[in-house]
């Protein structure tokens, strides 16, 4: 029996990396760009070419977010569909209920910990945070690329609303990535100082049993149906 | 710049082929010796030299042929130059020093204006601080290019006659009109203009934005990102926008929109910026700027569309909105900008804060649990 159980698949993986990859660069262009009138902002654009360089850099990375959003759906309901795969990630009154059960956990009301299935409640909040977050994103931004296209069949002021949007919906994904991810996936005592499995796809059966209790005993299980071979102990 | 004085030296001291106001000599030197220091004027004493030179030059007749066969008339008004602002203060020589002698050395000028421009440096021995200005105005730049139609100080201070070049005030402009005419016209018809011509001292007039020695080129790219800056000394200044009730949040509302973003960071870029940003003078007009009510405003609701198409090729009915104007969003101006700006306000510190809490939480019965 392997020491760990295979977590992510490798489109997962790259799309983890692609998504990484891009948000820095959205985040150091477009905060750089909210934040003009400081000084750093002012050497970071100065650094990287000037303004037009950093816009250029900043939508061109803005459309190859929108097409990875585009590859992640199609290839989540393809699975979904197909029933290669169960919609996990779908929120359910269980993640409600966990999140209570965590919050008594937590005021030491009671000493019963949530046991959560393939994705716990945090797990959810951050995806679906990524991509509500992202679709105003990606329909803002293509508000400011073209506003005199979107100008000719909706109403001007939507275009400065957009900007207003979009400049806080990015300093906002900003700002949990740095508090809420970095804390869950490097911070935390479980994890200190970096949890690689988005990377390398894996996770210990430890932990396995330990942060996703239910999707562990349904692997478990899995594993056990099948006669086991000679020698191999169960 | 080197090039041009020498050829302006080569013109003023080149070896004498011609002879030019021979008679003059004759004159000067006759009256040289019997002529009591002249009170040309009742305003102030002219210095006592100044009664020589009008021995010849006070002679409404005196004049010579330059070699082009333009006429120079030698005459030099005394009543002129003693109410000028040099009256009683200069002598001749002062400024001609090279006509300190008589009888004065042969000159050779092919015209009045390779004359005036063979002069135009004796202002700097006064007036060194102007001069050194002028060196990066745009005006000298044509000149050391070799356009002789550049003005030098003469052309707009004058010559004999100087008086102080900004009294009355209009009288700036109508200097700049003796070659700038259809910009001051279009200036004349502006607010600002029309103020100035009934007496408004707070209009600016051309050197107010354009500068009187050191003036930038206008159509420079440098000139071009630093308008918003010249408008704001004085469309920021609080006390002098009450007078008129005009909003000083114009340029704060400017620089934090788009177009006045690029524009401060193509100004702190050190090459030509390949885009084109709007400032203030490309909505809202020049020299011909008028009140953003008046029916003929570029700036005005009814023609914004056409204003916003010479940039935004295309520009539909709806767009001129997305550019909400001089003012900060409210309930009642731009309410949808105004309802995301506060949900935002609301909205980041309520994620934020929860999630924070909930990272606390987290580690604090991580450490109970130890």
């Amino acid at each position: 029996m392997n020491e760990y159980v295979v977590r992510f698949s490798l489109r997962q993986r790259i799309e983890h990396f692609s998504v990484m990859v891009l948000f820095t660069v959205l985040a150091i262009t477009g905060l750089s760009q909210k934040f003009f009138d400081n000084w750093w902002a002012a050497r970071a654009i100065a650094a990287m070419g000037g303004i037009d360089r950093v816009r250029w850099i900043h939508r061109a990375a803005g459309v190859l977010f929108a097409a990875l959003a585009i590859v992640h759906f199609a290839a989540g309901a393809w699975l979904v569909l197909s029933r290669r795969s169960s919609a996990s990630m779908v929120p359910t009154r269980k993640d409600f209920r966990d999140a209570v059960v965590a919050l008594r956990y937590y005021l030491r009301i009671s000493d019963v910990e949530a046991r959560f299935d393939r994705f716990d409640y945090r797990q959810k909040f951050e995806y679906w945070g990524l991509v509500l977050g992202g679709l105003v994103m990606m329909v803002t931004g293509f508000i400011l690329l073209y506003p005199v296209t979107v100008a000719r069949w909706l109403p001007g002021q939507l275009i400065p609303a957009a900007k207003i949007a979009h400049s806080n919906e990015g300093l906002l994904a900003f700002l949990v990535v740095i508090t809420w991810h970095i804390f869950n996936a490097h911070l935390s005592p479980e994890v200190f100082p970096f949890d690689p499995s988005i990377f390398s796809g894996k996770l210990s059966r430890e932990r396995m049993a330990k942060e996703h209790p239910l999707e562990y005993a349904r692997i478990r299980a899995a594993e056990e149906k099948p006669r086991p071979q000679a020698g191999e102990t169960p | 710049m080197l090039s041009l004085r020498k050829r302006l030296r080569s013109q003023t001291l080149g070896p004498a082929s011609k002879m030019v106001g021979r008679p003059l000599q004759f004159f000067a030197l006759f009256f040289l010796a019997i002529l009591a220091p002249a009170r040309s004027s009742a305003i102030a004493p002219a210095p006592a030299s100044n009664g020589l030179c009008l021995a010849c030059h006070g002679n409404p007749a005196a004049a010579t042929k330059l070699a082009n066969g333009e006429p120079l008339s030698l005459f030099v008004d005394p009543k002129a130059f003693a109410r000028s602002v040099h009256g009683g203060k200069l002598a001749c020589a002062d400024c001609h020093v090279d006509m300190a002698r008589v009888p004065h050395g042969v000159r050779q000028f092919k015209s009045r204006r390779a004359m005036s421009l063979a002069y135009y440096e004796l202002c700097k021995r006064c007036h060194f601080a102007q001069y050194a200005r002028l060196l990066d105005g745009v005006h000298y730049a044509l000149l050391a290019k070799g356009d002789d139609r550049a003005p030098t100080c003469v052309d707009c201070h004058g010559s004999h006659g100087i008086g102080r070049p900004d009294q009355p005030r209009t009288r700036i402009s109508a200097t700049c009109a003796r070659c700038h005419a259809a910009v001051v016209a279009a200036y004349r018809r502006s607010v600002h203009g029309e103020a100035l011509a009934s007496g408004n001292p707070d209009v600016p007039v051309c050197t107010d934005c354009h500068r009187a020695h050191d003036n930038a080129n206008p159509l420079s790219a440098a000139w071009h990102l630093s308008i918003d800056r010249l408008c704001a000394r004085c469309h920021a200044n609080r006390a002098l926008m009450a007078k008129y009730g005009i909003s000083t949040q114009v340029l704060t509302t400017y620089l934090n929109d788009f177009h006045g973003m690029t524009a401060s960071l193509y100004r702190s870029e050190k090459v030509r910026p390949a885009m084109f940003t709007a400032t203030c003078t490309d909505c809202h007009g020049a020299h011909d700027i008028g009140r953003v009510g008046a029916p003929g405003s570029p700036a005005i609701k009814a023609n914004l569309r056409k204003t916003c198409a010479r940039c935004h090729r295309g520009a539909s009915a709806n767009f001129p909105s997305a550019w909400i104007g001089h003012y900060e969003p409210s309930l009642s101006h731009a309410p949808l900008v105004y309802l995301v700006k506060l949900f935002y306000l609301i909205f980041i510190p309520f994620v934020i804060g929860g999630l924070v809490i909930q990272i606390l939480l987290h580690l604090w019965r991580a450490v109970v649990n130890r």
